[in-house]
């Protein structure tokens, strides 16, 4: 008997959290769903290591790298692989710096010149200076509910405030869980698509899933792709505030 | 006096063969410098026609910050109203256009072109009314028919058109981002092509109408640019200098820059190619005075027993030097007409017709902005001093070895194999 009360009680407190969670979601606006997505991308601090895998009509290429985080503005990257070896890249607030260690050259990209492409891939400098306030630059509206890779994902649309973004249309959709970006599509005003990113691998670090293989297909190339491999990533970790400097990008 | 012109004359004629072989040899020296000297001139010149008449224009108004950023080819950085600026210039007599050059991804689908590809390319928006009195592209259409305003139509340079296989009425996309940033893709048919004689242009050429790239790349009216046309016989520095005046003295806002500061990079070639030319002309003129030389000394010393026995007659030896000196000017003067008459028949052909060198140029880069015929033109200073050079010069190699001659005994003279 009292067994048989304490499986009720259970059962009922389940279905209290699933409607409260539901109706929690449910009142979730478009706006708190990107501040959530927008949360989830911005850390602390963190260290990751992974590898660049650019597909063209030329072929497959790889570059290695490991990467430095801090806040929504700071990072440096420096590419490990054999033909980019002590490349880095550095961005602060607002700026971009390249390190070429052969030519001992230091170049800061400014305007057009952060349009360019990193590497050969799909991503620009520009696409890693992108700042992570998204409802600054975007008016966002929920389209509705759809599954994508067996999770259940909220629908958003971008649209452009200014014509300082890259993409004037954005379709994106967001884990209803774990707020994470699953798909995104990338168009131009008209509603042309440009460029499509899918995760395809995700990671949980520290309570948070987390893409682990991105692919990012540029959808007027054809053939052309670029897949982003995360295979070590630490969150909150301690950095030297140096790694941020131009100083240590010369070293 | 008159003697020794009868003499030396008489010796002209009577040694009928070698004043001919020696005069033709000078001919021959003669002609080819003309002609050497006149492609290279006309190449000179044509190049920097063809700048002015399809790639930089006479000047440019352009942004200040334009100019410092032109390789990144910002949209940004523009030229508000440039209509304003193009109607004050028209009522100064200057013919001028606006354009606005912007990069792209040339996007070109298997439907048109057999398969799918792409490539980044520089685009050229124009004004399809006010271009044509800046630029000559209307003598250059092969093919179709330029942009008109307002639509979505392309003309390419026919070098461009064949590297990619493109035809008229094929359709392609640009995608590039606009004033502030963001992406945009534009389908464009292509409606002309043009054969540019600037090699450059040729292989690189895609225009499209201004207002329709205005529209797409929210420039609100801007142009990166202003082209100006001036005539060609201008002082261009004074006339950029009025130029910045009239529009913008202080120089803040708008920067007047002549074609010659737009074209450095040529500029600089065709400086280099200069000391290349001197070296070309240099040798071409050793090898006339070579040969001259070589047939003079061979005629003096063949005549060596004849000099001998003038001078066992009485002659003194100032009139012989006079006299054989005379004579080799006779040869001289023969060799240097008949090289001018013939450098100038030849350049007569070089500057209506020309060499070509298409498929030389056509898959090479020689800095030269000249698509096939190679054309001479025409230099009076040039054909002058041909003429005096070959001339006198006969005139001085006669006089070392009759001196030479003259230091010898009478019997030597006369006993000289």
């Amino acid at each position: 008997m009292y067994r048989s009360n304490n499986m009720k009680i259970r059962m009922m407190a389940i279905v209290v959290v699933a409607l409260v969670s539901i109706a929690t979601v449910g009142a979730m606006t478009a706006e708190d769903i990107v501040r959530q997505m927008d949360a989830l991308e911005t850390f602390e601090t963190s260290y990751a290591e992974g590898e660049i895998v650019t597909t063209d009509r030329f072929g497959v290429k790889t570059s290695t790298f490991r990467s430095w985080s801090r806040g929504a503005y700071d990072s440096l990257i420096e590419f490990t692989s054999v033909a980019e070896r002590g490349q880095k890249v550095l961005r602060t607030e607002g700026e971009l710096y390249l390190f070429y260690p052969d030519a001992e050259e230091l170049i800061r990209l400014q305007g057009a010149a952060l349009r360019q492409s990193m590497l050969g891939s799909d991503i620009s400098y520009e696409d890693m200076t992108g700042e992570k306030d998204t409802l600054s630059q975007y008016e966002v509206k929920l389209l509705g509910n759809e599954r994508i890779s067996g999770r259940d994902c909220f629908v958003l649309e971008f649209a452009a405030k200014t014509r300082t973004v890259a993409y004037p249309m954005q379709k994106v959709w967001v884990d209803t869980g774990t707020y994470m970006v699953w798909k995104g599509e990338f168009s131009t005003k008209a509603g042309r698509l440009l460029k499509e990113m899918a995760v395809l691998e995700t990671m949980t670090v520290d309570n948070r899933t987390l893409p682990k293989i991105t692919k990012i297909s540029d959808k007027m190339k054809r053939d052309s792709a670029t897949e982003m491999r995360l295979t070590h990533l630490d969150i909150d970790v301690d950095l030297d505030p140096v790694i941020f400097t131009l100083q240590n990008l010369t070293w | 006096m008159r003697f020794i012109i009868s003499l030396a004359l008489k010796n002209l004629t009577r040694y009928k063969r070698r004043t001919i072989i020696t005069a033709v040899a000078i001919a021959v020296g003669l002609m080819m410098y003309i002609v050497v000297d006149s492609i290279l001139l006309g190449a000179e010149f044509e190049s920097m026609r063809n700048l002015r008449w399809y790639e930089t224009a006479s000047a440019r108004i352009m942004h200040p910050d334009y100019w410092e950023e032109r390789l990144m080819r910002p949209l940004d950085i523009s030229i508000d109203d440039p209509n304003t600026i193009v109607d004050a210039l028209r009522k100064e007599g200057i013919a001028a256009a606006p354009r606005t050059m912007f990069s792209a991804d040339l996007i070109l689908y298997s439907d048109d072109f057999g398969e799918d590809g792409n490539m980044p390319v520089q685009v050229t928006a124009v004004d399809p009314e006010l271009d044509n009195t800046v630029f000559r592209f209307e003598d250059t259409l092969i093919e179709g028919r330029f942009v008109e305003s307002g639509t979505n139509e392309l003309v390419i340079g026919s070098w461009f058109a064949e590297d990619i296989g493109a035809k008229v009425g094929y359709w392609v996309t640009l995608v590039t981002r606009g004033n502030g940033g963001f992406y945009e893709a534009m389908d464009m048919q292509i409606v002309g092509i043009v054969n540019c004689p600037n090699p450059n242009v040729n292989r690189t050429l895609l225009m499209v109408p201004i207002d329709t790239i205005g529209d797409y790349l929210a420039m609100e009216g801007a142009a990166t640019e202003i082209n100006i046309a001036l005539p060609e016989n201008a002082e261009i520095a004074e006339e950029v200098a009025r130029i910045q005046q009239l529009i913008d003295p202080s120089g803040n806002d708008l920067l007047v820059v002549s074609w010659d500061d737009l074209a450095r990079d040529y500029v600089a070639l065709a400086e280099a190619k200069r000391g290349g030319t001197g070296m070309i002309l240099f040798l071409v003129f050793i090898i006339a005075a070579v040969g001259i030389s070589n047939t003079m000394l061979m005629a003096i010393y063949e005549r060596i027993r004849e000099l001998g026995m003038m001078r066992a007659l009485g002659m003194n030896d100032r009139s012989i030097q006079l006299a054989f000196m005379v004579e080799a000017g006779g040869i001289g003067l023969i060799g240097s007409t008949i090289g001018v008459l013939l450098g100038i028949a030849i350049n007569f052909y070089m500057v209506n017709v020309g060499i070509d060198f298409g498929l030389l140029m056509r898959d090479m880069d020689m800095g030269y902005r000249i698509q096939s015929s190679f054309r001479g033109t025409w230099s009076p200073s040039t054909i002058i001093t041909a003429f005096f050079f070959g001339s006198i010069l006969s005139m001085l190699v006669a006089w070392i070895p009759t001196r030479r001659a003259l230091k010898m005994d009478i019997p030597s003279c006369l006993r000289h194999q």
